[in-house]
């Protein structure tokens, strides 16, 4: 079992920003796509709570756990736990491969928070309960009717399952960073629950044996409601047999993987049997899942049951006999599903056998193995709409097993199985037709689903060729790459004309060809052009830092783009311009102390003079805010400035202004031209303070704050915090961005291009599919397929 | 008794925020691309995107254009030309010519390519040739293959019918641009195998597997669902000012 590359706990750095490219174009330096000023803050404060969050879940009960059980086999907990709590998003939602401090969940945590926290993704509001893996509801509702053996062995139960990484056949599944195998909270909090009484929703909760069992113990005659709703949970692979689910003619051992009969042998007619199931059911999203147990009997002919079943089946009979339960027979080679007689399937097995259980979740049929060899597929519909366990039925002393959910090697070759199944079910996919109505607008859709017209015809070949070329060709212009986007017109329109010459109008018939994307028709090339290279031009100013020429072309071209949501734009704009000159003003600043420390040199005595001046504007600022603002960030201006009143930034740039004017002999060429700096970014941030004061829209208002907030440091490029990621060269990207979405929207085109969301849309579909048990959804791993190269 | 989940509504904020969290990287979509351009041929389109947006195929441009010249041959309707330039693709190769390693190791294409042979024959008039062709090419083909079989039955039937209105449409869409355009691309995916690049381009899986993706989950839940129809892609007004 090799350690997993850490791509999934690795921070998403975002894809670093080449300045220096020689073809500059919109593409160059935009790099962070979907990232809002709005939508910033908000990500942050979310990362925030989840970080708590999984410290109570997650990662401080890890800690715990090691700490408790030094008997744990110690497959690092850690690892598995930084990866399922970090990154329970598909791969498809994948984080570039750069650093991967895995055994840093925390630190991995506070980066990712940003970035794709997968807390983001659903449902913060209901699920984020810290208490998690005890269900209230399930914990009050220990019913007492089932057959339930929780009086043998208790102080077996306490015992830590061997704690083992998910095996690595399921890395064939795209939902792999949601498994997990660890149960941590349950061991930690389950060795205090006996003593701890503690209550949920007002009721005592019974002592249970073992806290693991809390979440597979469902209300008897009530099937448990399907887990996994949201994204954020993990999901819980068996690790090992109940106790609570457990015949009492059962040994269990304290690993939980030894079972044992020990009752008196059941009656010969096979009327009745002991069994046992896993503790947490098998996700679906494993696509496949598989486990082995090792045989141990008196003979070749185990009176034993392997396979699987669902929740609630009667315990006193063996898997295969009962409804929803399936099962492969050691004594006859028969396979059971629902049946008092079986089905000839494999071959007898028992003492030192080694028996393989699979469950495809693709096609909800099972399979078996013995002794690494395949058996071949058996049952129907295993599994469908109900939540599935591991089972296995004994009846006779002597008999018992051992099982292997993965805590070591398994005999059969699962993972090339689980590849084949997984190619299969690919190759599936890739062959279904395509829904025509994909084609078509959403209203039209809508109503062909609704039979309001009559179904559209069969989507051809030469129609997702041409939606494909739109969607390239729309890309291509949305990023501003040009030549290729003529290029590229150039060829489509000459296929087009080529396929035509002698055919009967294959465009006319479908939906007038690729005209849709000629640039040569009509109004044609020259707007077409232009206008993409106006974007780019527009785009490139931004991203040097000349936001008045940026200003300039897009007031002159695009005016809706800046008066969009309220002015927005603009004041981004304009916030930018100023934080530009301030950091020409700290380069200047940086300029003129290097050339005082050179003459330092010749005049030591003027130094401390200077330096004083050096530090002029920091001074001001913080002695107007009185607090140590540069290390605090954006916070600690928030409440120096902002909270004693707006009146204190207008003052802050009346005296700067006023500093200035204190000093020095001209001497230096970089003296003069930094008070030059100083004096122009504090004229234009004099005509922001009264914008910010004139403002009522919260976001603007927030924007000028943060930009103001740049006046706390001398450099803000290096303060680091709110501050630098104000005025670093990542903001101007997203600036950048911003605005050619801004430009783009203002034309009613796209903000974002539909290929990329096509992309998403895609990859939130199959994560949807995935939690909503779709098994099939675990094979079309987008990661893979269109991604790794 | 099967518990059915509940049918679940995901609304568009829920839906949104989770689409913002995907990741995805515009160099990603960039391959993506370059898959595109390169496996459908647009060469100097790939050119560009190269050099544009920095991304470095994985294929040297010169055999996307004989690829091209190949499809373009068969897109013509010159099978003879198609299969010598399918042989010049690599010369150098000491097994012996590419296009006889493509078609022994597809048995299919073979039949197909020369199918389309035929087609062109009756195309042209040239009914003698067809016929003896059709004897002596395709008939031991087609013995070994009931789904040959019918095809060439299929093909020949176009000689009897004329190109009347009333030939039944099954067998006129041979004489189509479709036909070609058909064989063109079986070529054109065991060329690309040949020299094991992927060879099926990846945005049409995409598209493949959205329309999957969203035809199976409109069982379980209820959702935005996207379409590609010129709107969504272009923009509204796309059609002149694009």
């Amino acid at each position: 079992m090799t350690s997993r590359p850490p791509r999934s706990a690795s921070i998403p750095i975002p894809r670093a920003s080449v300045s220096t490219s020689l073809n500059r174009n919109i593409e160059s330096l935009i790099s962070i796509p979907f990232i809002t000023n709005g939508a910033r803050p908000r990500l942050q404060s979310q990362g925030n709570r989840t970080a708590s969050d999984d410290h109570h879940r997650g990662v401080g009960v890890a800690h715990g756990v090691r700490g408790a059980s030094s008997s744990a086999v110690s497959t690092s907990p850690v690892r598995a736990t930084a990866r399922s709590f970090t990154q329970p998003v598909g791969s498809h939602f994948r984080t570039p491969s750069r650093s991967a401090a895995t055994h840093e969940p925390r630190i991995i945590r506070a980066e990712s928070s940003r970035n794709i926290d997968p807390s983001c993704l659903p449902s913060h509001s209901s699920s984020n309960s810290p208490v998690r893996t005890r269900r209230p509801s399930t914990a009050a509702v220990q019913a007492p009717s089932i057959q339930r053996n929780r009086s043998t062995s208790i102080s077996q139960s306490r015992s830590t399952p061997a704690s083992f990484p998910p095996p690595a056949y399921l890395d064939h599944s795209s939902f792999k960073h949601f498994f997990q195998t660890e149960s941590p909270v349950s061991s930690l909090v389950g060795s205090k629950a006996d003593s701890d009484s503690r209550t949920y929703s007002g009721v005592r909760s019974p002592p249970i044996d073992s806290d693991d069992d809390s979440n597979a113990s469902p209300p008897p005659r009530e099937p448990p409601v399907m887990s996994v709703a949201s994204p954020d949970q993990p999901m819980r692979l068996p690790t090992r047999w109940s106790h609570e689910y457990r015949h009492s003619s059962l040994n269990l051992s304290e690993n939980g993987r030894d079972l044992s009969f020990a009752g008196t042998s059941c009656n010969a007619e096979r009327d009745t049997a002991a069994a046992t199931r896993s503790v947490h059911p098998i996700p679906p999203a494993c696509g496949v899942y598989y486990y082995e147990v090792q045989i141990h009997s008196k003979d070749q002919k185990a009176h034993i049951s392997v396979g699987f079943a669902g929740p609630d089946v009667k315990l006193y009979r063996l898997p295969g006999w009962e409804t929803n339960s399936w099962g492969y027979h050691g004594d006859d080679g028969c396979s059971f599903a629902a049946e008092r007689n079986g089905t000839s399937y494999g071959p007898t097995f028992g003492l030192g056998d080694i028996i393989g259980c699979g469950i495809d979740f693709s096609t909800h049929r099972a399979f078996f193995t013995k002794n690494g060899t395949y058996l071949g597929p058996v049952f129907e519909n295993v599994g469908r709409g109900i939540e599935l366990y591991p089972t296995v039925g004994l009846q006779h002393i002597g008999e018992s097993v051992k099982v292997n959910f993965g805590h070591e090697p398994f005999r059969f070759d699962i993972d090339y199985h689980v590849q084949q199944q997984r190619q299969l079910t690919w190759a599936k996919i890739m062959t279904r037709p395509l829904d025509p109505t994909l084609f078509v607008s959403a209203e039209r859709s809508a109503a062909t689903e609704e039979d309001a017209v009559p179904a559209l015809p069969p989507a051809t070949e030469q129609q997702t060729k041409q939606t494909i070329n739109k969607l390239v060709f729309a890309y291509l212009a949305h990023h501003g790459y040009i030549k290729t986007a003529r290029a590229f017109q150039k060829q489509t329109q000459g296929t087009a004309a080529a396929t035509e010459g002698e055919g009967e109008g294959i465009n006319s018939a479908v939906s007038g060809g690729g005209d849709d994307i000629e640039m040569d028709d009509v109004p044609g090339r020259s707007t077409l052009e232009a206008d993409i290279e106006l974007r780019t031009k527009i785009v490139n100013s931004v991203l040097s830092g000349e936001i008045d020429s940026a200003l300039q072309e897009t007031r002159d071209h695009y005016p809706r783009a800046l008066v969009a949501e309220d002015g927005l734009m603009l004041v981004n704009l304009r916030c930018r311009k100023f934080v530009e000159l301030v950091l020409e003003t700290a380069e200047l600043d940086k300029k003129m102390k290097a050339a005082i420390a050179r003459e330092e040199v010749s005049t030591p005595e003027t130094s401390e003079l200077e330096d004083g001046m050096g530090m002029d504007v920091d001074d001001e600022t913080l002695s107007g805010s009185e607090t140590p603002v540069a290390a605090n960030g954006r916070g600690g201006f928030r409440n120096g400035v902002v909270l004693d009143g707006t009146g204190t930034t207008s003052s802050l740039f009346t005296e700067a202004r006023e500093m200035r004017s204190r000093p020095p002999s001209a001497r230096e060429l970089s003296t003069g031209q930094y008070e030059a700096a100083l004096n122009a970014a504090l004229a234009y941030g004099q005509t922001l303070d009264k914008d910010f004061k004139a403002t009522e829209n919260p976001e603007a208002k927030d924007i000028f704050l943060r930009t103001f907030a740049i006046l706390t440091s001398s450099d803000p490029l290096t303060a680091g915090g709110a501050i630098t990621e104000v005025a670093g060269h990542d903001a101007r990207v997203q600036l950048a961005n911003e605005l050619n979405q801004a430009i783009l929207r203002s034309q009613g085109r796209p903000a974002d291009p539909a290929l990329e969301m096509m992309y998403r849309h895609t990859a939130v579909c199959l994560l949807q599919l995935g939690l909503s048990r779709v098994g099939a959804a675990a094979f079309a791993n987008m990661q893979k397929e269109f991604l790794d190269a | 008794m099967p518990h059915v989940p509940p049918n679940m509504k995901i609304p568009r904020e829920e839906w949104d925020r989770r689409i913002h969290d995907v990741q995805i990287s515009k160099s990603d979509l960039n391959r993506l691309i370059m898959d595109y351009l390169v496996i459908e041929g647009y060469k100097s389109a790939a050119e560009e995107f190269a050099q544009e947006a920095s991304v470095v195929p994985e294929v040297d441009f010169d055999s996307i254009e004989s690829r091209m010249k190949v499809r373009e041959a068969l897109q013509r309707g010159d099978v003879e030309d198609a299969i010598v330039r399918v042989n010049e693709l690599n010369p150098e190769t000491r097994l012996g010519s590419l296009m006889r390693i493509i078609l022994d190791n597809n048995r299919g294409l073979f039949f197909h390519l020369q199918q389309q042979k035929l087609i062109e024959y009756i195309r042209q008039g040239r009914v003698m040739e067809a016929l003896q062709f059709a004897q002596e090419e395709l008939a031991q083909l087609g013995e070994h293959s009931p789904e040959f079989l019918s095809e060439l039955e299929r093909t020949m039937s176009l000689l009897a019918f004329e190109h009347s209105s009333s030939t039944p449409s099954a067998i006129i869409d041979l004489l189509s641009p479709a036909q070609r355009m058909k064989t063109a691309g079986e070529v054109n995916a065991a060329i690309l195998e040949s020299f094991s690049q992927g060879k099926e381009v990846k945005l049409v899986q995409l598209v493949k597997l959205l329309s999957w993706g969203q035809g199976m989950l409109k069982e379980h839940a209820e959702f935005p669902k996207m379409t590609l129809d010129d709107e969504a892609i272009l923009g509204s007004g796309s059609s002149t000012s694009l």
